[in-house]
């Protein structure tokens, strides 16, 4: 970023923001402007009381009878300062605050738009960080935005109202101030580029802590602490010489802008002075010029921050922007579910999908009839898994159609396949919530149903023996739950709708064996109305199947019953038959 | 217990472990102090210009006037130059001691245990070497600039005001007193509905990013709507809640400036009034009224980064509550060497709980020979795990003793634990790095050659030849380039390349298909011949291939044998058999 596209870009940014709420924004630039008036007031004021109160009385011995009325106006404007600032804050705050909200619930609605294949290109902690620091960060500009404007305002106003006094004072002021604000521009524009080095700086920092941590198990058992420790050193030294480069710029700007309020008030005092002596001024018009001009000492100086505040808003703004501009829209078509609820046969083809202009699946044909359970077979890497998402619909094909009964996939409306389709992968994944809202995802199911959903899945028992059986809460992502565990309630969730189609990929491999053919067994004689596609390596799992897909190198190389490919797919046989030859060699050998 | 260490302790605990942090402070506050003097100029200039120029009988004189600003003047750049100096000073030392103590907070992490036993705390831990500094930093970068600045003002404007008239410095101190007792009690209110501020938005948060996590399952499952939902109440409700606090808030902070007008009124009538009395001069009560203003924005400074400053010493609280958590794996005094050769192993009574925790192991007693091929086989949770990390001392025993080579394990040195052992955790975690890089790491100075013929004996050869570029592929982010069977593949050849003496595999092949697995296992086998191999299985075609099978359940060692004699005797290990067998039987 440069500082111009800095300005460019905050300037399309603010009016993106301020036209999602022009009336709270209106408010806001009201209350900067009473703000400034109210400062310009309150020095007017001291300057009037100078001239009419103070000096009268004090050097002339005059009565003091106006003194009630120099109080009352001073608490008078101090009084509309304090409203002001009510209004600025509080239209800002709320500008603020539902911009954030806005855009947090457009953030997600977007992404239940996309393709799962961007969400899979995603790390979803850089998601999780644009829909919170990001987007906190995109917005941050929102609060010193009307306080900028009320500045702008106050320099406008107290050049104005020092030309009225006199004009050559007007000058001084106007020179002085512009001075100013070049030199805290410059300042910011000039360190630019050295403090994005140094958020660069941290971001190495955090992630070589991040990594070191994560894999703190792997550096430690090879030990390598030091190695780390090192690198994490030089990365942090790194740091600490950027940030000393910035700021030995930095404070030099930092300092000349805080004392040229400072110069140019002892300018204006001699010149004030010189004034004076001609009679043109008043000693109370020198005051409130002086006194003007303490008050702006500190805004000025934030008018550099105005580029920071810029920027910073954009770094966030650009990774909310690269979410909500993903086009990768997921497609719906307009069908509804059938209410059928008998299993339904699947068809694939010519399928071919790609991922990273990487090949996974090419030509590949499937059909599978009407209550089937299917075996999907293949060694490490060889497209298995994707097959289950195609047939999910979580993931589209580049090439070839899948229907279910006959119907296109993608002519099905949002929401809708899913009423057919249950698809159970590895990661089981557990909502915040009890163990029936994780089975049912709050939709209407009788107790009997989920007992015997639970039941299916395995999980009946361990579940009954949590403190609050089915209303136990599971905790965040259900931790308290073991991976085993876990795995059944997801199945449980998938059993209890009566898919047509379920498709599960390596949905037990977490559960212990003998648990998992327990569970095969009761899936087996349960009689599902459903067509059953599953992806597994177990030859227990393979043998409860009535069909067996052998998939290698991007292809379905057999499809049949098991037993057949165990004869005519010697690829095939050496997978399946892995441990059990390596149990005869051992045998033989002893 | 160390809730009541006080701000000051912590403060000089941290600079124990960080001593440039002092290094010519004294002076810094020194010369940061003078540079603020420049804020007093005026108010001293206005009152001599007004008392002997303006309203002085007899014309201004010009010459004088002029004489007094270039005094002014003068005064001020000298002002400016040294208040630069001690900024870049302040800089230049706090960059400095917060980088030392960034590094030593991340080698002491890295040196405990609980990184790997509660990964739960990855995320707190992180948060200790990046935002907690982060926080330190910024505080002394703005907040102590602001302090020291904002306090030199206050102590210079009111000696200024008593050097004039004291009675009315007497009010104006009283007022600015009063002003900041009720900024605190402000502070002190605001912070409590902060409290519900911050309860809303980690719960909005909490459902955010579940939903943005779960948004494969949403999607299988055809939730959209009620998920949108969800997220909108609690985006909804949190913004309520903040909204209110912030208006609150405001109006808090809008008194601030009644207040001030209150003073600066109070200050004319009474300058007025009392003047008369005791002779004050125009000048000098106007000089007061500048005084005053010098006195109220430090004062509202003063308050922000006391807010400001209490998050810095929590943060620095935290930070040094890392560096006294003891160290729980630690080097002997002095350490042994262990002898070259193949290396035993032997557990003596060994218990294990993790702490506060359940005991994980109990009474543990095995002998491992040199040369033997062990195989550790129970169900999940039986405690395997645990057995493994206790063999390599990447945890000590709560009872009993562990001995490699018949040393005791805890007074090995770590060159040699680290060198002679090796241990291949089920993760696969890879550096974001190449796949060659990611090797070294298991042997920093090996060359291309030997990181080639290290996958070349594990049969690897072709597979990473299959990569994009070979060894030199980039695994990306915690490896998530390559699938998870093959991160084990790298995981094994990194450690395979450290020629161990004693290699300990903890389901290190669960994720490759049984085929690759079964021909990894022969590598292994004829590689280690005459070393000390331990496989924690979760297939159990590597028990039947070892020379002993331990069986644990539970966190006992129930049965140890030869798998023929196991699977006769007719116990745990025999039921686990027949699963696997049944499991794995193709027809």
């Amino acid at each position: 970023m440069t500082p111009w596209s800095v300005l460019r870009d905050g300037t399309r940014l603010i009016k993106r923001f301020v036209g999602m709420h022009p009336g709270a924004f209106s408010l806001a630039v009201l209350g900067a402007a009473l703000y400034a008036g109210a400062i310009i007031a309150s020095s007017w004021v001291i300057g009037w009381s100078t001239d009419e109160v103070i000096i009268p009385v004090l050097d002339r011995g005059e009565d003091p009878d106006l003194l009630g009325m120099a109080a009352a106006a001073v608490l008078g404007v101090a009084a509309v300062k304090g409203g002001a600032i009510i209004l600025r804050r509080t239209s800002a705050a709320y500008m603020t605050g539902s911009t954030r909200r806005d855009l947090r619930n457009e953030l997600l609605a977007h992404m239940l738009t996309l393709r799962m294949s961007w969400f899979n290109r995603q790390a979803i902690g850089d998601l999780l960080a644009v829909a919170d620091a990001d987007t906190d960060q995109g917005t941050g500009v929102l609060g010193p935005l009307p306080y900028a404007t009320g500045v702008s305002l106050l320099l406008v106003g107290t050049i104005a109202l020092i030309s009225t006094i006199d004009i050559w004072l007007g000058v001084g002021a106007v020179v002085g101030l512009l001075t100013a604000i070049v030199i805290d521009v410059r300042g910011s524009w000039i360190t630019f580029g050295m403090w994005e080095e140094v958020q660069k700086g941290r971001g190495k920092v955090a992630s070589i802590a991040h990594e070191s941590f994560d894999g703190a198990l792997t550096v430690k058992a090879l030990g390598r602490e030091n190695f780390v420790s090192n690198k994490f050193g030089v990365a942090s030294d790194e740091l600490r010489d950027r940030i000393i480069t910035v700021n030995s710029t930095w404070t030099k700007y930092q300092v000349i802008i805080r004392a040229l309020p400072q110069f140019l008030i002892i300018v204006l005092l001699i010149v004030g002075a010189v004034r004076i002596s001609a009679d043109v001024v008043t000693p109370g018009d020198i005051v409130t010029v002086a006194y003007l001009l303490t008050l702006l000492a500190f805004p000025i100086q934030l008018i550099g921050f105005v580029l920071w505040d810029l920027a910073g808003a954009l770094a966030g703004w650009r990774r909310v922007e690269s979410v909500l501009d993903a086009t990768d829209y997921m497609d719906w078509g307009e069908d509804s579910a059938s209410s059928k609820t008998d299993p339904a046969p699947v068809t694939g083809k010519t399928v071919g999908f790609a991922y990273d202009d990487e090949a996974v699946l090419e030509d590949l044909n499937l059909n599978l009839g009407a209550g089937t359970t299917l075996a999907v077979v293949g060694p490490t890497a060889s497209g298995k898994s994707t097959l289950g998402l195609l047939l999910a619909r979580l993931w589209d094909p580049d090439d070839g159609t899948i229907h279910l009964e006959g119907r296109d996939l993608r002519r099905f409306a949002r929401s809708e396949l899913p009423k057919e389709v249950s698809y159970v992968s590895q990661n089981a994944f557990l909502f915040d919530g009890t163990v029936r809202q994780n089975v049912t995802l709050d939709s209407e199911f009788s107790e009997t149903e989920v007992q015997r959903a639970l039941r299916l899945a395995g999980a009946d028992r361990f579940v009954s023996e949590l403190p609050d059986g089915l209303d136990t809460q599971l905790g965040e992502r259900g931790t308290t739950l073991s991976g085993g565990q876990r795995q059944r309630l997801a199945l449980a969730r998938a059993l209890i709708r009566k898919p047509r189609l379920m498709i599960l990929d390596d949905a037990t491999s977490a559960v212990d064996p003998s648990v998992e053919a327990e569970i095969l067994k009761a899936l087996k004689s349960a009689e599902l109305p459903s067509t059953i596609v599953v992806v597994a390596y177990r030859p227990s799992s393979i043998r409860l199947a009535d069909e067996v897909v052998y998939v290698d190198s991007k292809r379905i190389l057999a499809h049949g019953k098991h037993d057949d490919l165990l004869e005519s797919e010697p690829g095939y046989a050496r997978l399946v038959k892995a441990y059990e030859d390596e149990a005869a060699r051992l045998r033989d050998a002893s | 217990m160390k809730r009541s260490v006080t701000t000051g302790a912590l403060i000089r605990r941290a600079l124990v472990e960080a001593p440039s942090l002092t290094v010519g402070l004294r002076l810094t506050l020194g010369m940061a102090m003078a540079g603020q003097a420049i804020t007093v100029i005026t108010p001293i200039l206005i009152q001599i210009l007004i008392d002997s120029e303006i309203l002085d009988e007899g014309a201004v004189d010009i010459g004088n006037v002029f004489f007094l600003g270039v005094m002014a003047v003068l005064a001020l750049s000298v002002g400016v130059v040294v208040g630069r100096i001690s900024l870049l000073r302040l800089v230049n030392t706090s960059s400095t001691g917060l980088s030392d103590l960034r590094t030593k907070t991340f080698g002491h992490i890295m040196d405990q245990s609980v990184l790997h036993v509660q990964s739960e705390r990855r995320g707190n831990l992180l948060s200790r070497v990046t935002s907690d500094i982060t926080t330190l930093q910024e505080f002394m970068e703005w907040g102590g600039v602001g302090m020291i600045i904002a306090g030199s003002q206050v102590v210079l404007a009111t000696t200024v005001m008593m050097f004039y008239e004291w009675r009315l410095a007497l009010i104006a101190i009283v007022g600015v007193l009063l002003y900041l007792l009720m900024m605190r009690w402000f502070q002190r209110i605001l912070s409590r509905n902060y409290d519900a501020v911050r309860v809303e938005v980690g719960r909005s948060l909490g459902v955010l990013s579940e939903s943005i996590t779960a948004v494969p399952v949403v999607r299988a499952y055809g939730v959209e709507d009620s998920t949108k939902e969800k997220v909108g109440e609690a985006l909804e409700r949190r913004f309520r809640v903040e909204f209110k606090t912030f208006r609150f808030g405001n109006i808090l902070y809008s008194t601030a400036e009644i207040f001030a007008g209150l003073l600066t009124a109070v200050l004319i009538v009474a300058g007025v009034l009392i003047g008369v009395e005791v002779g004050t001069t125009a000048g000098t009560l106007i000089a007061f009224l500048f005084l005053t203003n010098l006195l109220i924005e430090p004062m509202q400074i003063l308050v922000e980064t006391l807010e400001f400053a209490q998050s810095a010493a929590s943060g620095l609280r935290r930070v040094v509550e890392v560096l006294d958590d003891e160290i729980d794996v630690v080097e002997a005094d002095n350490p042994e060497s262990l002898r070259p050769g193949g290396l035993s192993a032997a557990f003596d009574h060994v218990h294990y709980c993790y702490p506060d925790g359940p005991e994980v192991l109990t009474d543990i007693n095995v002998d491992i020979p040199v040369g033997s091929r062990v195989a550790v086989v129970g169900e999940t949770g039986s405690g395997k795990t645990t057995f493994a990390k206790l063999l390599v001392r990447l945890m000590d025993p709560s009872e009993g003793v562990v001995r490699i080579g018949g040393v005791n394990a805890t007074q090995i040195s770590f060159e040699d634990l680290r060198s002679r052992t090796a241990f291949v955790p089920q993760e696969g975690f890879l550096f974001d790095d190449t796949v060659a890089n990611n090797v070294r790491y298991g042997r920093i100075e090996a060359d291309d050659a030997e990181v080639w013929t290290a996958f070349h004996e594990l049969g690897l050869g072709e597979w990473v030849q299959g990569l994009p570029k070979g060894m030199d592929t980039m695994v990306g982010e915690r490896g998530g380039n390559l699938s998870a069977g093959e991160r084990q593949l790298v995981a094994l050849v990194r450690s395979w390349i450290g020629t161990p003496d004693l290699l300990v595999l903890d389901e290190a092949t669960s994720a490759v298909d049984p085929a690759l697995d079964v021909a990894l296992r022969h590598a292994i086998d004829k590689l280690t011949e005459g070393r000390t191999s331990v496989t924690i299985a979760h297939r159990l075609s590597t028990a039947e291939g070892a020379d002993e099978v331990l069986v644990f359940d539970q966190g006992r060692l129930v049965e140890r044998g030869h798998h023929r004699d196991l699977v006769e005797a007719g116990g745990v290990y025999s039921s686990l058999y027949s699963d696997w067998t049944a499991g794995t039987k193709s027809v």
